[in-house]
């Protein structure tokens, strides 16, 4: 039979609401069944966060709520009230990349990007815990993340990678930075 | 032109060393030195240090040792990894309007009346549409063209579409779909694709005079190739297995969305994660009863694809009548149930699969019988019904080929195009069972496959024209880095190691639409302005395989610049230029070809203007990083800026168009284009496997992965493929299953009891790329999406088989079945712990020398063919002792040639083979 995604409960009305999301805050009227992800994507303006399944199997819609990684799609709106919230929107800082977003990018963690923004919550939550984790530990880590192309391989190389450079405390370019002359001169070859 | 005379005119133009040219309009930026050319990149041919064991390539001339062949990163990943790249769902247009499906809960049933007159008067709901509001039939395949946006008539299956509405929210369109009040007469249903073949009442679909008897035969066909009435007389070693594959779902992680817009204009823009782009428009005009101009459709990032998301939908038809009723843009996106009921997964197939091998331990039969379940629509399924015979005609030479293969329609979600095209199936019944011819003949598995190999440059049975072929390579390699020796048969129960081999198409010769006046497969548009950025437009459908990439990395390479300078613009039909889209794995071969050509025009106009500028002969120039420069004086040369421009002189920006299209190929038999391709990949896995004998479960351990992709353009992204192949493939050979219940029902749409391996389900992947250089494609290269994907289910069996002794001929291994399998054994042996089971052995015949001596000749044949440009034809049918020039039959009437079945095979047909029992309506007396 098909069956239908409602709402877990039956909506008593508007509720205001007040989070940080990505240091902003965001002082809204929602619903007060809401689902977390609906109000990220469809009020807090984060469309970085992932609708895959509902149902908490995929990890595309995990946040970071007071720095735990969670799945947006199985949290009520309201137990993240007065949360400080990071999406993947929140992981760079201006235009320096973080590390991890660095070497997703750089590594072949991210193929078709769109489990991309959970895996990246994640591990960043991983880094921040544990900055020089084992390629066990991060299995351990996106284990509740699904990715369909890359195969994790790369995945996880790329947390290794990032992990290097954040222990390394190398930045990261800024992507602003001048692109390459087209009048370069002559080197002496 | 050069000037005249004097020769130190001639290299008046040259350059200190060092010293910064004067700033030009448009310059500045990083890296204001040229590079000195990285002569590990250059091919041998051109003078370089990069060796090319398969011979010189003829884009060698213009590799610049910019980015082709180095590991680079997604052009468009910087967009992934921000969230700020926009996929189906995160279009928002300013008015927007929520859209939702009502679907059919009945699996087989006439819609007699849509009542909707309760849901358009809840406020909030603006606009509802049903069949009546598009009643024009569309489909991917012009040939069978058999759906509709909504159900006319009738609904083929559960969750079919029969109206959608469109309304201010999604609470309220939700709302209003339980507010529809739809009446249905239901109709008998068939579940069993053996049903399908018997005449019915009722059949899904009324193909008019083109019906196969009264049938639910979708398409049936017939081959008969080589020495068929002597199979039984030469083989002394046959196997044969009855194989049931379960269906598989892409799951990708993007559920469908799509948002329509009619914009003040009256033009229809279509958002829509896409494959196939340009096939949606053609359906959209079909269906909307409007010009193609009038439309543009916008490829939005696609979150997955694996080809379930290369047919157009109904849902895309959907929100466009819905946008077009109410005056405002229409979102529609799937739960992620949806995405199961609109499927297109891998079709549910029964096959049976006949091998025999001869006294010379040849390959001297291949006997193939799939009926395949197309569940409600046709989708790609006319082709797919081919590629489950046509698919395995190679790598191996075989002395006949006998197929016959039937696709029907069931009360199911439709099957359709995945990963792989109909080949995974077959292709793991043919490895299985060459395993088991090994067996029978006592030779290794390994030494067999090496020792029946097509040469390069060679014709398969059904007449598919072999360029490249790195098999041998990719064999010897896994063998080499797997440990095949120390293991092979000699590990204890519950390990065990297996290989399995890939053949795969790289691009269809023939495009879906083959209109007449010879459209190319591929079109790529260069723009370059006095900035000196590239922009390239394409219409090729980046779905996260990297194709935006590798088009940027070609004609940075021929421009000779680095990749910052390359801007992709993919993604409108407004302005990009047609490409097919991306299936078949095509997009590598055709669309880079066309962007080599594209750029090798403005490269030719470079090349002018330096003369004109340096008076150097145009013959001596070579383009290296952003300067062109006489190749004896490095000197004597024009920065890219400088020659752009004056270039430029008095026209203005310089634009170039480049295509691509087949060369003829094949032979002229009924179906002979099917599986005809540019060129082919070929891939060899090993895998090890541990299976617990007390629960069933089986864990891949390890896997040597080589694949041969002709050159890899960007080794990062091809090793990418070969895992996440690995992943794919894993799935469906260990837990991936669309299981319907006893009534018919699909009893896991979801992500939680469809089962995609997780991180810990992936084995070690050792991906190995093999570069066998092929002629034609760009810079020597081939597919990697769908080919690495074939030989990983047939390794695993065959690994399952050398830890346990048992032969599995049902998809997917799960530890109750596996499990129920080892407790037969134990049973059949006698025993009473599982543990006392032995895993099989082998001790050599003398066979094994007949093989590992032919494989040496062969192996020297094939080194002779693929470098001596004087080889002649080699027709499959000479390792049987008959002429390789020409085509067998033309020289030997026993080699047969058929594609109609005899009146003595209808007497006792295989299973799908029954199919041909029907008469065409047309060929028939009655009507």
């Amino acid at each position: 039979m098909v069956q239908h995604r409602l709402p877990m409960l039956p909506s008593a009305g508007e509720v205001p609401w007040v989070a940080s999301v990505n240091g902003v805050n965001k002082q809204l009227n929602i619903e007060n069944n809401a689902i977390l992800l609906d109000v990220l994507r469809d009020q807090a303006g984060s469309l970085g966060t992932k609708r895959g399944c509902d149902m908490g199997t995929c990890g595309c819609c995990s946040v970071l709520i007071d720095g735990e990684p969670r799945l947006s799609c199985l949290t009520l709106a309201a137990e993240a009230d007065s949360c400080e919230i990071t999406t993947v929107e929140g992981l760079a800082d201006g235009h320096h990349l973080h590390p991890i977003q660095a070497m997703f990018a750089e590594c072949g963690g991210s193929q078709c990007g769109f489990c991309t923004p959970g895996f990246l919550v994640v591990t960043s939550a991983l880094l921040e815990e544990n900055p020089s984790p084992s390629d066990e530990e991060i299995k351990c880590a996106i284990e509740g993340n699904l990715c369909r192309c890359t195969g994790y391989q790369q995945i996880v190389d790329s947390v290794r990678e990032a992990s290097a450079i954040l222990t390394s405390g190398e930045a990261v370019e800024d992507s602003t930075s001048p692109k390459s002359d087209p009048h370069p001169g002559f080197s002496g070859e | 032109m050069a000037k005249d005379g004097n020769e130190d005119e001639m290299v008046g133009y040259r350059q200190q060393p060092g010293k910064l040219p004067f700033a030009k309009p448009g310059s500045g930026g990083k890296d204001r030195f040229s590079r000195p050319t990285d002569q590990e990149m250059i091919p041998e041919s051109q003078g370089g240090k990069l060796t090319q064991p398969w011979g010189s390539h003829r884009h060698d001339n213009l590799v610049s040792g910019q980015v082709i062949g180095k590991p680079t990163a997604l052009v468009d990943g910087r967009w992934k990894v921000t969230g700020q790249a926009q996929y189906g769902d995160d279009i928002r247009l300013p008015g927007e309007l929520i859209g939702r499906i009502i679907r059919s809960p009945h699996h087989y049933a006439r819609v007699l009346s849509i009542d909707f007159s309760k849901a358009l008067e809840l406020p909030g709901v603006v606009a509802i549409a049903t069949g009546a509001d598009a009643e024009n039939k569309f489909g991917v395949l012009p040939v069978t063209k058999d759906e509709h946006a909504m159900a006319v008539d009738k609904v083929r299956h559960v969750g079919d579409l029969v109206a959608c509405v469109a309304a201010e929210d999604e609470a309220t369109a939700r709302e209003a779909e339980r507010l529809i009040e739809v009446e249905y007469e239901i109709l008998d249903s068939i579940h069993d694709m053996r049903d399908g073949l018997e005449n019915s009442e009722y059949p899904i679909h009324d193909r008019g005079k083109y019906h196969i008897g009264e049938a639910n035969v979708q398409k049936r066909v017939f081959q008969e190739f080589g020495d068929v009435d002597g199979i039984e007389e030469n083989a002394i070693a046959s196997h044969k297995e009855n194989w049931l594959f379960a269906g598989v779902n892409h799951a990708a992680t993007e559920p469908h969305a799509v948002v329509a817009n009619w914009d003040p204009s009256g033009r229809l823009t279509l958002y829509t994660p896409q494959q196939v782009p340009h096939y949606v428009h053609r359906a959209l005009a079909d269906v909307l009863e409007i010009p193609m101009h009038q439309i543009n459709v916008h490829r939005t990032f696609v979150g997955g694809g694996f080809g379930g998301k290369s047919d157009p939908f109904p849902h895309e038809m959907c929100s466009a009548i819905l946008a077009r009723k109410s005056g405002r843009p229409v979102r529609i996106t799937f739960d992620r149930e949806e995405v199961y009921w609109i499927n297109r997964g891998r079709h549910p197939s029964r096959i049976e699969m006949n091998l025999h091998a001869d006294n010379q331990g040849r390959i001297c039969g291949i006997e193939t019988d799939a009926l395949i379940d197309g569940g409600g629509f046709a989708s790609f399924g006319h082709v797919t019904t081919y590629y489950n015979g046509v698919l395995h005609t190679a790598p191996y030479e075989i002395g006949a080929f006998h197929y016959t293969g039937a696709r029907v329609w069931t009360n199911k979600p439709a099957s359709g195009a995945m990963r792989g095209h109909g080949a995974v199936n077959s292709r793991c019944a043919v490895e299985t069972g060459l395993d088991n011819l090994a067996e029978q003949l006592s030779v290794d598995p390994i030494d067999l496959r090496l020792a029946n190999l097509l040469p390069p440059h060679s014709a398969t049975i059904t007449g598919f024209r072999v360029t490249s072929i790195g098999m041998r390579e990719c064999l010897e390699r896994v063998k080499e880095e797997s440990g095949w020796e120390e293991k092979f048969r000699k590990m204890p129960l519950g390990k065990g190691i297996g290989i399995g081999c890939g053949f795969f198409i790289s691009g269809s010769g023939l495009p879906i639409h083959w209109d007449p006046n010879k459209f190319p497969h591929a079109t790529v548009h260069l723009k370059i302005d006095m900035d000196g950025g590239v922009t390239v437009h394409t219409g090729a459908a980046e779905i996260g395989q990297g194709s935006d990439t590798v088009v940027a990395q070609s004609v940075a390479e021929v421009l000779g610049l680095p990749l910052d300078m390359i801007r992709i613009k993919s993604k409108e039909s407004d302005t990009s230029p047609v490409d097919l889209g991306s299936y078949s794995s095509r997009v590598t071969f055709m669309n880079a070809n066309a962007a080599i050509s594209a750029a090798m025009q403005v490269r030719d106009e470079l090349l002018d203007a330096t003369v004109e500028i340096t008076g150097a002969e145009r013959e001596k120039l070579v383009i290296g990083d952003r300067r062109i420069f006489a190749k004896n004086d490095p000197a004597v040369g024009v920065s890219y800026l400088e020659a752009l421009h004056k270039a430029q002189e008095d026209r203005g920006a310089l634009v170039a168009s480049g295509a691509y299209r087949t060369p003829p190929m094949g032979r002229t038999h009924k179906g002979a284009a099917a599986g005809l391709a540019p060129a082919y990949s070929f891939s060899a896995y090993v895998a090890e496997v541990s299976v617990d004998v007390e629960t069933g479960q089986t864990k891949v351990e390890k896997v040597w992965a080589a694949h041969d992709c002709g050159k890899a353009l960007n080794p990062l992204a091809v090793k990418g493929q070969i895992i996440g192949s690995c992943h794919m493939g894993m799935g469906q050979v260990l837990s991936e299953e669309m299981r319907y219940g006893r009534s018919g029902h699909l009893m896991n749409p979801d992500l939680l009891d469809y089962k995609i391996p997780s991180v810990h389900e992936m084995p070690e992947v050792f991906p190995i790329i093999v570069e066998s250089n092929d002629p034609e494609g760009p810079f020597g290269a081939k597919e990697a999406g769908e080919g690495p994907l074939l030989p990983i289910l047939p390794a695993v069996c065959n690994a399952v088989y050398d830890a346990v002794g048992i032969r599995t001929a049902e998809l997917p291994i799960t530890p109750d079945r596996l499990l129920r399998l080892i407790e037969r054994k134990c049973k059949a042996e006698g025993l009473e712990d599982p543990r006392e089971l032995h895993s099989p052995r082998l001790e050599y015949s003398g066979l094994q020398t007949v093989l590992v001596n032919r494989a040496e000749e062969h192996a020297m044949r094939d080194l002779d063919r693929r470098l001596n440009d004087e080889r002649g034809p080699y027709h499959n049918g000479a390792l049987f002792g008959l002429d390789p020039t020409t085509p067998p039959d033309e020289v030997d009437e026993k080699w047969a040639v058929n594609v109609i079945p005899s009146e003595e095979y209808l007497a006792e047909p295989r299973l799908a083979g029954s199919a041909w029992k029907h008469t065409e309506r047309r060929h028939r007396g009655d009507s």
